[in-house]
C-alpha cells in the first residue's frame, strides 16, 4: 500500500483572488479530504465602519477588480434603502445599462481568458500554451473575438461610470454623471458588430460543448441547492426577488433581499478565509448551494430576452433543469452574455437613457439600516449597512457573490478528485484533439 | 527583443490585472515582446516555478497588492530576489491601498468582526488550517523591500501601464510627474469662496465648473496627475486614489493644510465637517501616512 499523500496546488491560477487547493489521499489511494484554501482577506466588513455612507460605493467596490460594478451598485442601493431614497427612473435605467455592460465584459473575460485555455489548448497542455496570451498568438481570430467583446463591455462601463475599473458615478439618489447622446450613439453604432461577435461566441461555446461532451456530462456533476435573482420568473441581475432551488429542482424559497438573514448562513471553515455561504434553513453542509451563471439559469423560469431564451432552451433540451454539471457554468455564462447584449441594445434605444434627470438633490441622511442586492457575475451579492443620523456607516455585513460557491466548489473538487485519483477518469474520458497544439 | 517579466499578486482586487487586460487590441502589440515567467492571474505557472528561477533572472517584476499575510511577505521577497528591476504596480503596492484603512484597528478586532461577529455567521471560528497568518498591519511594500520604480493608481490606467511597458521595452526613462489632477482637469476654475463643504448626495454639480469651487471635496489639487482626471471629467470628485505627487511625503497632511488655506471656514468648523479624516483624506494611502506609522508604533509598545 502507498503512503498517505497530500497534494497542494499553490496557487490556483486563472482565478480572481487567492486560493490554494489541498487534496489528501489515504493509504488505500482513496480521496480523504479536499480543501479550497482562500488564503487572504482584507476586512472590508470592519474598515468601512466610520466612513461617509455616500462614499462607500467608491470604497467597497475595491473588493473586486473584475466586478466592481455590482459592488458599486449593491452598495449605493444599501445606502438608499437605509435612507429611504428612490432615485429617478432614468438613473435606474442607466444603472441597468452599467451592470449589463459589466456582465458582458466580466463573462467575456471569464470565458475567454480564465476558462477557454483549458478547452482550446486542452487540459494536458503545458502552462506556456494553456493561457489567453498563447490563444491570442495561436488562434488570432478567437483572440480578436475575445478582445472585441471584452472591450465593448469595458468601454461602456467607462463611458457611464467614469472609469472602467472602480467606477465613480453612483451616489444615493441617482448618478453624478448623466449618459450623453454622443456616447449612446457611439455604442449603438457598434451594436451590430457586438451581435455578430456574440453569435460567434455562442458557436464557439457550442463547438466546445460538443467536443467535451464526455467530461461536461460526467466530470464533477454534483447536485446542490441553487440561489439566484429573478423578476417574475425571468433571470434578473439588477433588482428582483431571490429564489432558492433544491437539488431536485423544486423552488423552496422566494423572498425579498431585505429578508436575506433568514436564508443566508455563513459557515466559517477552519481552512479558508472565505466563508462558505449556504442555505440556512437546511444547515451546513446539507444546505450547500451554488450561485453564479448556471444557478441563475436553474432558478429562473426563463430569460428576459428572446435570443438568450432560445439559447437557454437549447441548453435545457440537452441537459434538463436543474443542471448539476459544473462545466455547464460556461455554457450558462454565454447565455447570460447574450441576455446582457440584448438588454444593452434595448436600453441604448430607450430615449430615457440620455435623460439628465438622474440625480435627486434633496437626499437626507438618516439613522437606519438598508440592504442592497444585485447579481454579481459570480453570484448573489448583498451589502447591508447601518448608518447613524449623520449618514456615517456604523456597521457592515457582506454576502460576497463568490462565497456562495465555495462549498459547492469543494464538493465539485472532491468529486473530480475521486473520479481522477480513484477511477482514473482522465484516461477514460473522451477528449478532442486540442485546437491549439 | 523580448523581456522576461513576472506579475505577482499580493492581497488585492485583480483591478491592476484587469487594467492590463483592458489594453485589449494594444495587447497584440505588447504581448509578443514579453516572455511571461509568472502571472497566476492568466498563466498556470505555480509558486514553485517562480521559486526555482535563478536570482535576478526576471528582467522586470511587477508586484500588485499589499502584504496582508505572511505568504504575501514571502512572495514579495521572492519577487525581489528574482527580479533585476522591481515595479510597485498600483496604489496597494505603492502605499498599502484601500485595505490600509484597516490599520485604524488592531488585527484582533478585524478578525473578530469578520469571523466571529458578522451578522450571518452561524458558527464563529478563526480559520487556522492551511492558511497563512495575517500581518499585524498593512505596510507599503517599498517599506519592506527596495523597489526600482513605482506606478500608483487604483488601478493605474491602461494608458499608464502601456507607457511603462513601452518605456521598459525601449529603455526610455519613465518618471512620475510633479503635476496634479487639476493640471489635467478640463473644468473651469475661479476664485474660491468655500464656506461649507457639500457631500456628494447634496445638490447637482455643475458639469463645467471646478468641483472644489462648488464646495465638493475634490482632491485633485493634492493628487498626482497621472490618471487624466478621470473622475472630475465624469462629474465626480477626485478621491486621491493615485496618491500625491512624488515630492509630497504625506498625502492627507498636505490636503488638510491646503484646505485650511483654501476654505473660508473656521478650523473647528472644518473639523466638524470631516468627522472621518482618515477615510476622507487617505483613501488608498493611509498605511503610508505618518499618522498610521505612529499608531502602529504605539500599538507595538503597548
Amino acid at each position: 500500500m502507498a503512503d498517505e499523500k497530500v497534494i497542494r496546488i499553490e496557487p490556483v491560477t486563472r482565478l480572481e483572488g487567492h486560493g490554494d487547493v489541498t487534496i489528501k489521499l489515504g493509504k488505500d489511494g482513496k480521496v480523504k479530504d479536499v480543501q479550497f484554501n482562500v488564503t487572504s482577506t482584507r476586512f472590508f466588513e470592519k474598515f468601512l465602519e466610520g466612513r461617509f455612507a455616500e462614499e462607500v460605493p467608491r470604497i467597497a467596490e475595491r473588493i473586486c477588480g473584475i466586478c466592481p460594478v455590482p459592488h458599486h451598485l449593491a452598495s449605493v442601493k444599501a445606502v438608499e434603502a437605509a435612507w429611504n431614497v428612490t432615485p429617478p427612473p432614468a438613473a435606474i435605467k442607466v444603472r441597468r445599462l452599467l451592470i449589463n455592460a459589466k456582465q458582458l465584459s466580466s463573462h467575456g473575460l471569464h470565458f475567454f481568458a480564465l476558462a477557454a485555455p483549458d478547452f482550446l489548448a486542452g487540459p494536458f497542455a503545458k502552462p506556456s500554451k494553456r493561457n489567453v496570451v498563447a490563444i491570442i498568438k495561436a488562434l488570432p481570430d478567437v483572440g480578436k473575438l475575445a478582445l472585441q467583446v471584452m472591450q465593448y463591455g469595458q468601454d461602456l462601463v467607462a463611458a457611464i461610470g467614469g472609469k472602467a475599473i472602480h467606477p465613480v458615478t453612483a451616489v444615493p439618489g441617482g448618478l453624478l454623471n448623466p449618459f450623453s447622446e454622443e456616447k449612446r450613439d457611439r455604442f449603438l453604432k457598434m451594436m451590430s458588430g457586438l451581435k455578430e461577435w456574440m453569435a460567434q461566441t455562442l458557436d464557439l461555446a457550442r463547438r466546445v460543448i460538443e467536443d467535451y461532451w464526455d467530461p461536461v456530462t460526467k466530470l464533477a456533476v454534483v447536485p446542490t441547492y441553487y440561489v439566484g435573482t429573478h423578476d417574475k420568473g425571468a433571470l434578473e441581475i439588477y433588482d428582483g426577488k431571490i429564489r432558492v432551488m433544491d437539488p431536485e429542482g423544486k423552488i423552496v424559497a422566494d423572498f425579498k433581499p431585505k429578508d436575506y438573514r433568514k436564508y443566508f448562513g455563513e459557515y466559517v471553515p477552519d481552512h479558508s478565509y472565505a466563508t462558505h455561504i449556504y442555505y440556512k434553513p437546511v444547515g451546513y453542509p446539507d444546505g450547500t448551494w451554488r450561485a453564479n451563471t448556471l444557478a441563475r439559469c436553474n432558478v429562473a423560469d426563463k430569460m428576459k430576452t428572446p435570443l438568450a431564451q432560445e439559447a437557454l432552451e437549447e441548453m435545457r433540451e440537452r441537459l434538463g433543469r436543474p443542471i448539476h454539471a459544473t462545466f455547464a457554468y460556461h455554457w450558462a455564462r454565454v447565455i447570460e452574455m447574450i441576455q446582457a447584449m440584448e438588454e444593452i441594445d434595448l436600453l441604448l434605444k430607450d430615449p430615457d437613457i440620455v435623460s439628465t434627470d438622474v440625480k435627486l438633490s434633496d437626499v437626507e441622511p438618516k439613522r437606519g439600516d438598508g440592504v442592497g442586492c444585485v447579481e454579481a457575475p459570480r453570484g448573489t451579492l448583498i451589502h447591508h449597512y447601518w448608518t447613524d443620523e449623520r449618514g456615517i456607516v456604523t456597521r457592515v455585513n457582506l454576502i460576497v457573490g463568490t462565497n456562495n460557491n465555495i462549498s459547492g466548489i469543494e464538493k465539485s473538487l472532491f468529486e473530480a478528485a475521486r473520479q481522477i485519483f480513484e477511477q482514473k477518469a482522465h484516461e477514460s474520458l473522451k477528449l478532442p484533439e486540442p485546437m491549439i497544439k | 527583443m523580448t523581456i522576461r517579466v513576472a506579475f505577482a499578486q499580493l492581497t488585492s482586487c485583480w483591478g491592476c490585472d484587469q487594467s492590463l487586460m483592458d489594453l485589449h487590441m494594444r495587447l497584440l502589440e505588447v504581448l509578443p515582446q514579453l516572455e511571461i515567467l509568472y502571472w497566476p492571474a492568466v498563466v498556470d505557472y505555480k509558486l514553485a516555478d517562480l521559486e526555482a528561477l535563478p536570482r535576478n533572472s526576471i528582467h522586470v517584476g511587477f508586484v500588485e497588492g499589499s502584504c496582508r499575510t505572511e505568504e504575501d511577505v514571502h512572495l514579495l521577497n521572492v519577487m525581489r530576489e528574482k527580479s533585476k528591476l522591481l515595479v510597485a504596480w498600483g496604489s496597494c503596492s505603492c502605499y498599502g491601498g484601500v485595505q490600509g484603512l484597516a490599520n485604524i484597528w488592531p488585527l484582533a478586532e478585524l478578525v473578530e468582526r469578520k469571523f466571529q461577529r458578522a451578522e450571518t455567521i452561524t458558527d464563529a471560528r478563526v480559520p487556522d488550517v492551511n492558511v497563512p497568518p495575517f500581518t499585524e498591519h498593512i505596510v507599503p511594500n517599498p517599506d519592506r523591500v527596495k523597489f526600482d520604480m513605482i506606478l500608483p493608481g487604483c488601478p493605474p490606467t491602461s494608458d499608464n501601464i502601456y507607457d511603462i511597458v513601452v518605456a521598459l521595452l525601449t529603455g526610455a526613462p519613465f518618471e512620475l510627474p510633479e503635476t496634479t489632477v487639476c493640471d489635467q482637469c478640463p473644468r473651469k476654475r475661479e476664485e474660491k469662496h468655500i464656506t461649507r463643504f457639500k457631500r456628494t448626495f447634496e445638490g447637482k454639480p455643475d458639469p463645467e465648473k471646478c468641483l472644489l469651487d462648488q464646495g465638493y471635496l475634490c482632491l485633485g489639487f493634492a493628487t498626482i496627475g497621472l490618471c487624466g482626471a478621470q473622475c472630475p471629467s465624469a462629474n465626480s470628485p477626485c478621491k486621491g486614489c493615485f496618491g500625491p505627487p512624488p515630492s509630497v511625503k504625506d498625502h492627507g497632511a498636505k490636503i488638510i493644510s491646503a484646505l485650511g488655506a483654501i476654505a473660508d471656514i473656521d478650523p473647528e468648523e472644518l473639523k466638524k465637517m470631516f468627522p472621518d479624516p482618515v477615510g476622507s483624506f487617505y483613501f488608498t494611502d493611509y498605511a503610508a501616512s505618518y499618522l498610521a506609522k505612529i499608531g502602529a508604533k504605539k500599538r507595538e509598545e503597548r
